[in-house]
């Protein structure tokens, strides 16, 4: 019985790592036909590509880069700041309640209902556009996650600081970020991985024309290119692979 | 707040025909239309399905792995190793099943070497099949590895340890003080998790249009293709779809939240 259980965790464990092992040596390869169990080729070819532009695949990582930095930094400062005024508010229940909703909808239903708005403001087809639909979807995610951080101790120092004369600005800035360090680092985190895994919303938003790493795998599996496509995958797992590693805490929070 | 009800509120005029290229004015036709062809209910049942097998399954599984192996999974590299599937987002896994269980993936491969098959077609169909599997099989994958480590969580902040040394020295079996002790406290714990990650499941969508069949599809890629085609005049019941989904996610967030916090007082 023991012998039987840990064969279970054993497969569990070579069922996590073997997508990492087969998409790195998919991206190596070329030529791989059926029925053969090894490719015709095999070496770094397909990654000395990556940086031209017959893939794209670096550009494209940049633009992913660009767009997560963005709705990552402006919806965990937005957050941060608009999550004080929600938690403290007498309707507090009510403002949560609705915060939910942007968050609960499949993003991709939201921006195709949303698209009409992106197209009257010019900025449908454009990153800035992929960028603020990315951060309608954030940044309700940010308000909930900090709504746990303002409680009572935290008003007490407000209130101290209010006391010993201090701005509100300076209360911010010299009490309550270095209070909230921790948790912006963590929702930064997570918010960047929701912008860098999205990639309904891009697809509506984005028309083709922003091209993130997630669009890139599915133009390579429409094309039939499977080693781009294994390259664009090991290229977006890499940084979450990288945060699980300086942190846990960074891809993973039991948000309710 | 304000992106959720303008989008809700522009659907629900062009699915009137208030608004809309082609529309002449307001009409019940579209909404009409859309309950006669059964497009929506089919979606959703398809949809409602998937997601409730997919949760079950991956909620029933995490169990087990949390109850069996909650002192081995916490040591050094197999705690490391049990985050690792979070890295991976819902269209790289989706991708990596189309290499592995395609008629020409790895699993075929394999199935013709051995003997088993005589070439691609002989395979059975596990992508784009009527049943899902491929669907039920990602989704399970990408969401069990999130309540293994959520149940793990909770089994060290609800101090499960001691609770079951307790029931345990109080002369309760090994199964009753799963039943009666472990399992109620997990499940008590993250409930509201598990009913929220069944709406997400209802609005998957890369995952669903990758490794999907034509008819019937999940609610997100009936509601992308209705919206997105060239026929203008059929964009209305897109709309109709539309606001029956996010009527029904958002009664299904009331409730949940409502309860919620009702158990909170």
């Amino acid at each position: 019985m023991g012998r039987w259980k840990n064969g279970i965790l054993i497969t569990y464990l070579v069922a996590i790592v073997f997508p990492f092992i087969f998409l790195f040596l998919l991206s190596m390869s070329s030529g791989w036909r059926f029925p053969d169990l090894l490719p015709e080729y095999f070496g770094f070819k397909n990654w000395g590509k990556v940086a031209g532009t017959e893939s794209g695949i670096a550009q494209s990582f940049l633009i992913s880069l660009v767009i997560s930095l963005s709705v990552a930094v402006s919806s965990t400062l937005c957050g941060f700041v608009i999550s004080r005024y929600v938690s403290y508010h007498p309707k507090k229940r009510l403002l949560t309640l609705l915060t939910y909703f942007p968050y609960i909808l499949a993003p991709v239903v939201f921006g195709a209902c949303l698209s009409y708005y992106f197209l009257k403001m010019g900025i449908f087809g454009t990153t800035f556009g992929v960028v603020l639909a990315q951060f309608i979807i954030a940044f309700p995610y940010a308000l909930i996650f900090f709504s746990s951080f303002w409680n009572e101790k935290i008003k007490s120092y407000e209130d101290l600081v209010a006391t010993l004369g201090g701005g509100s600005l300076t209360t911010f800035r010299k009490v309550l970020l270095p209070m909230a360090r921790g948790l912006l680092m963590v929702c930064f985190f997570q918010t960047f991985l929701i912008s860098w895994f999205e990639y309904g919303l891009t697809s509506i938003i984005g028309v083709g024309k922003v091209q993130t790493l997630t669009i890139k795998v599915f133009l390579f599996i429409k094309e039939s290119n499977f080693y781009y496509g294994a390259m664009s995958c090991c290229m977006l797992i890499i940084p979450p692979v990288v945060m699980i590693y300086i942190n846990k805490k960074y891809v993973f929070n039991k948000l309710i | 707040m304000v992106p959720f009800a303008a989008a809700f509120g522009y659907s629900l005029l062009y699915s009137f025909g208030i608004i809309g290229v082609v529309n002449d004015g307001f009409t019940l036709e579209f909404w009409a239309e859309v309950f006669r062809s059964g497009a929506f209910l089919d979606a959703l049942i398809y949809s409602v399905t998937i997601a409730l097998i997919s949760v079950f399954i991956s909620v029933t599984a995490a169990l087990w792995f949390t109850l069996k192996f909650q002192k081995k999974l916490r040591g050094k590299i197999v705690s490391f190793m049990i985050y690792l599937p979070l890295a991976i987002p819902g269209i790289v896994a989706a991708f990596f099943t189309v290499q592995i269980l395609s008629k020409s993936g790895l699993f075929s491969r394999f199935s013709y070497l051995l003997g088993f098959t005589s070439g691609i077609t002989d395979f059975p169909d596990l992508i784009n099949d009527q049943y899902a599997i491929g669907i039920i099989l990602v989704l399970i994958s990408v969401v069990m590895p999130f309540f293994v480590l959520l149940f793990l969580n909770v089994y060290d902040n609800e101090r499960l340890d001691q609770l079951t040394e307790l029931a345990r020295s109080l002369g309760a079996s090994n199964s009753q003080t799963i039943w009666r002790v472990s399992l109620p406290v997990i499940l008590r714990k993250t409930w509201t998790l598990i009913a929220l990650y069944f709406i997400f499941l209802l609005g998957a969508y890369e995952v669903p249009l990758i490794l999907g069949q034509e008819s019937p599809q999940m609610l997100s890629v009936l509601i992308v293709r209705e919206l997105k085609q060239f026929d203008l005049t059929k964009i209305s019941e897109g709309y109709v779809v539309a606001v029956m989904y996010t009527i029904l996610v958002s009664i299904a967030t009331i409730l949940l939240f409502s309860k919620r916090s009702t158990e909170n007082g």
